[in-house]
């Protein structure tokens, strides 16, 4: 057995775990890898309401992979990264979207991807996707009970508003009557009124005659009587 | 007039000897090349010795140093981007930032300095006391070609040890990146290696590996040309700074010329 001395293996692995790195850069960058036939894609999620650990990822309905991990990232704010075990074979694209569906009544959720019509470059092991939307039955029962609670004051605003017109409308009636009355007590004062002042214009026209008649006769005596 | 005499003499002394320093560089690096003629009388056994106590001396042995100075770097350069990237919105170009600093640039730049201050000096001052030893002369006498026997092995010794440091130096920046970014952000571990290694292409290594290798070769040569200059004993440390001057200088133009050639 050939035996080496104690600089000659420090430098053998001084050549040695450089070449190994490189090696390991070079495999990983041209796209190789000595894993399994699956790759891991992280779905960056805000909430865990519906994504568990076995949530399948489909594309168009046809299961491509499960989540087998989720964690949390707490910097800079709280987030999950769910890790979603996908066949290898399976092309997917970074700028694909990756929505949350519920399968049925139950919710139990789904994970559906779709690649994108204009393809980028093709998802390697560890990448990240956001997952763009996220619906699920809570939150729709949340949203109709937001939306009835909406509803219902709605309707109480009206009926409030209804219940201050009435009485509105009752005070302006009761107003409108006393006005007339008062307006018919004015006609009926203004009517004796007016009895008396004809009959003040009769005599006063009856005076006027009587003077204009004494004028005819004798204008000369009726301008001067008196000044002597 | 006879100031103007003066100056002209002067620069023209300067030029010629610029140029004559050129020529005897270029004649020496001949001589290298064809010492490979001789290379089938050389036994490989008899410079193993001298390629793995040089590879030890350049590479082992500034190990520590360099995981120190790159590991501060990672961590300066990772300081500098997580307290200033936010402010502009590019806090996910942390990985990116690396890259083109540490692997592209400060790596290879400061792995050579690191080499030339420790190793290159020593080069040149060993030679130059073997010289002065009649060493050289004495292996010249046997029919031993120094150019193979002590220019030879400190070529390879250099370019193993100057490709293995920038990897190293690489990897050690990263890593030290990583512990100081967890300080502040918390990114897990293969999201932050999947973003250097998104980052990274095979264009920075090839220009990485070409870096080494020109290091490697240029080092050793300029240092060894310096070192065979002195004609006397007092001369020794003139030649030895001038050697990590000189090799100091051409790695700066080697590096700017490997950056324009790959990145512009």
């Amino acid at each position: 057995m050939v035996k080496f001395e104690k600089n000659e293996i420090r430098v053998g692995l001084f050549i040695l775990i450089p070449g190994i790195i490189l090696l390991i850069f070079t495999t990983l960058k041209l796209g190789y890898s000595i894993a399994s036939s699956t790759i891991d894609i992280y779905l960056k999620i805000d909430s865990l309401t519906s994504v568990k650990k076995g949530t399948p990822v489909k594309i168009k309905g046809y299961t491509i992979g499960r989540v087998v991990e989720l964690k949390p990232v707490y910097k800079p704010t709280l987030h999950f990264l769910a890790t979603m075990r996908i066949e290898r074979e399976i092309e997917l694209y970074e700028n694909c979207s990756a929505v949350i569906l519920n399968q049925n009544v139950i919710g139990d959720p789904a994970i559906e991807i779709k690649n994108p019509e204009k393809k980028g470059e093709a998802l390697i092991n560890h990448d990240i996707i956001e997952g763009i939307e996220y619906v699920n039955l809570e939150a729709v029962l949340q949203d109709v009970h937001l939306l009835l609670s909406t509803l219902t004051g709605t309707v109480n605003m009206f009926k409030d508003i209804t219940i201050d017109s009435r009485n509105n409308l009752r005070v302006l009636v009761s107003d409108l009557s006393v006005s007339v009355r008062k307006l018919k007590e004015i006609l009926d004062d203004s009517q004796k009124d007016i009895v008396t002042l004809l009959s003040s214009f009769r005599q006063t026209s009856e005076v006027m005659t009587e003077i204009s008649k004494e004028f005819k006769k004798n204008p000369m005596k009726f301008l001067f009587e008196g000044k002597k | 007039m006879n100031l103007n005499l003066k100056l002209a003499s002067l620069v023209g002394k300067k030029v010629i000897s610029y140029w004559e320093g050129i020529v005897n560089f270029r004649d020496f690096c001949v001589s290298i090349i064809r010492s490979f003629h001789s290379m089938k009388y050389l036994r490989f056994r008899s410079i193993y010795r001298v390629i793995i106590n040089q590879t030890k001396f350049t590479g082992i042995d500034t190990l520590p140093f360099i995981i120190l100075i790159s590991m501060m770097i990672g961590g300066t350069i990772i300081i500098q981007s997580i307290t200033q990237f936010p402010k502009f919105g590019i806090e996910g170009f942390i990985g990116n930032l690396l890259v083109i600093v540490v692997a592209r640039e400060l790596g290879p730049l400061a792995t050579g300095l690191i080499v030339i201050t420790r190793s290159g000096s020593a080069i040149a001052a060993e030679i130059a006391t073997q010289t002065q030893n009649k060493e050289i002369l004495s292996l010249e006498i046997m029919g031993i070609d120094p150019m193979l026997y002590i220019v030879f092995p400190r070529i390879i010794a250099a370019v193993i040890s100057l490709f293995s440091l920038m990897i190293l130096f690489d990897v050690v920046a990263f890593f030290g990146g990583y512990i100081i970014s967890q300080m502040t952000v918390s990114i897990p571990i293969d999201v932050f290696f999947q973003t250097l290694l998104d980052a990274f292409s095979l264009n920075d290594l090839i220009a990485t590996l070409l870096k080494s290798v020109s290091y490697g070769i240029l080092i050793p040569i300029i240092c060894c040309y310096y070192g065979l200059k002195p004609t006397s004993k007092f001369e020794v440390p003139i030649y030895v700074s001038k050697a990590v001057t000189r090799t100091l200088f051409t790695i700066f133009i080697i590096n700017a010329l490997i950056s324009v050639f790959f990145y512009l």
